[in-house]
């Protein structure tokens, strides 16, 4: 199976998934922040590197766009989750996760942390449930720090082209946190979710 | 009921690698009160199990702060989701020693901790559980390579004899003035500063002579220089001063204390007491410079009438 083909019904499928999933993550997102939650609609794609490479470099240089990077694997499913922070205020954060006090800069890189973890948590969550899998989590990474992402994509051996990208652009109503969550799925993952998705069609 | 020998030994060797293993688990109910841990848990905190088990953890661990720690297992419980903390955000959750306490480098053992729901046989989150992986090693690794980074930022930035900025990094601050007050018109002024006769110094009294005098003369203007001033060394005994919001008078007053004190200097080298001066052009940036290289011409040229007047002053070029 050519892992490099995104047929219609795959990208239907999966799309109708990360619906459900999103759903479920935003419903229990609001009840955690206690506000609303703009539902993204889910984009399916195969991403090519020269746009993840364009996506990642924006992230460097600029005070106003951060990213965290965490990977997750399960059931020979593997990926990293990426969430860039287009336009992020600290003191919304600093609000919505009910945090008081002063904001530091190792604050800041909390509250960062902590609504990448809930995003993606909830995300990835509904995402497993709905293909009937656990996925195992490892730490969050602050792109940028301590990480050099121009190195970041050359080092990576697998050389791959295009991977398959869920993107969920994420709003908080009256709230100045934009971000789009991307699921990357390394290439091998791409033939196992083609059988899952199959299966539960059936 | 009654458990199967079998299912007691598999019990068994669970309990013990989870007891062994090198990896702190922590087991909390939701009220906070310590259901259970391990091993690494009890060595580490060098506190008896009797004496925690049941007991609240903020009691057992009193460094750890009650409001966040609950705040963080609160989103665990709501969304049963996985949370993490690594140590770039909080060095440590539990403090412990270094696991090597006499070649350590550190007093304390950095974690990163993921903080996990577990959900009871009826479906609800009872427990939270804690894991603490020891990643010492990793963060002082880290640590000191970002040291390293930073020296060697400054070594290149430097010049190794004065002290002052090199020619290089002088000039990207330089012109990155210049593309600023490109938007944002100020009164900065250059100021260009040659010793005068050097090429003499060497030649009499030899080069180790030579470069006390550069020494000197560059202590001088570190120490006569505002913080915001941008001092480098911008070729062998010519150096260049940028004087942010400081307009050409000041700035020549600047240049004329910088050169009285320069002539007064009693250098101390093997030659014996050496007395140099200085010859200074003072240059303010002007609108209609095409490129930043005109400013530098501007103060040269001060610099070139103060030589010719006979040196030892300061000369202000209008642009």
């Amino acid at each position: 199976m050519d892992s490099d083909v995104l047929d219609e019904d795959l990208r239907d499928s999966l799309r109708e998934l990360s619906n459900i999933a999103v759903g479920r993550a935003a419903d229990l997102l609001a009840r955690l922040l206690d506000t609303f939650v703009i539902m993204p609609i889910p984009a399916v794609n195969l991403l090519e590197r020269s746009e993840l490479s364009m996506a990642l470099s924006s992230v460097q240089g600029t005070h106003s766009v951060s990213a965290v990077c965490q990977g997750f694997t399960g059931s020979k499913i593997a990926g990293e989750a990426l969430l860039i922070f287009n336009d992020a205020s600290f003191t919304d954060m600093a609000e919505l996760t009910h945090f008081e006090g002063e904001i530091t800069e190792q604050i800041e890189l909390e509250l960062l942390m902590d609504i990448s973890n809930i995003l993606i948590g909830a995300c990835l969550k509904g995402l497993a449930e709905q293909l009937d899998i656990n996925f195992s989590q490892g730490q969050p990474y602050l792109l940028g720090q301590h990480i050099n992402i121009d190195e970041l994509l050359s080092r990576n051996p697998s050389g791959w082209q295009r991977l398959l990208t869920i993107e969920l652009p994420y709003k908080l109503e009256g709230r100045l946190v934009n971000c789009d969550l991307l699921l990357l799925f390394s290439n091998d993952s791409l033939a196992v979710l083609r059988d899952k998705v199959a299966y539960m069609l059936e | 009921m009654t458990q199967s020998p079998q299912g007691l030994t598999e019990f068994h060797w669970l309990i013990e690698v989870l007891q062994t293993v090198d990896v702190g688990i922590l087991v909390l109910d939701l009220e906070y009160r310590i259901t259970a841990w391990n091993g690494f848990m009890e060595n580490n905190s060098g506190i008896n199990s009797t004496q925690a088990l049941d007991q609240s953890l903020f009691t057992v661990f009193p460094e750890v702060s009650q409001e966040w720690f609950k705040h963080k297992a609160d989103t665990v419980v709501q969304l049963r989701n996985r949370a993490f903390t690594t140590w770039e955000q909080r060095p440590f959750v539990f403090k412990f020693r270094h696991n090597r306490p006499i070649t350590g480098v550190t007093e304390f053992m950095y974690q990163n901790c993921t903080f996990i729901p577990v959900i009871s046989t009826s479906g609800e989150v009872e427990n939270l559980a804690v894991i603490v992986y020891d990643v010492t090693d990793i963060a002082t690794g880290k640590i000191e390579l970002n040291l390293v980074n930073q020296r060697l930022a400054q070594l290149s930035r430097t010049d190794g004899l004065t002290q002052l900025y090199n020619r290089a990094y002088w000039e990207t601050l330089f012109s990155s003035e210049y593309m600023r007050l490109q938007r944002q018109e100020a009164e900065v002024c250059l100021i260009m500063l040659d010793i005068d006769h050097f090429k003499r110094v060497n030649d009499t009294y030899g080069h180790q002579a030579g470069d006390d005098v550069i020494r000197a003369v560059s202590k001088a203007i570190r120490d006569n220089s505002r913080t915001t001033d941008i001092a480098g060394r911008y070729g062998g005994e010519e150096f260049a001063l940028l004087l942010l919001d400081s307009d050409a008078q000041n700035s020549y007053q600047f240049a004329e204390r910088l050169r009285k004190k320069i002539a007064a200097l009693q250098v101390a080298t093997e030659a014996g007491i050496l007395q140099v001066t200085v010859s200074l052009g003072v240059a303010r940036w002007l609108p209609q410079f095409q490129h930043h290289g005109q400013w530098i011409e501007a103060a040269d040229r001060g610099l070139y009438r103060s030589k010719d007047q006979g040196r030892n002053q300061t000369s202000i070029e209008a642009g």
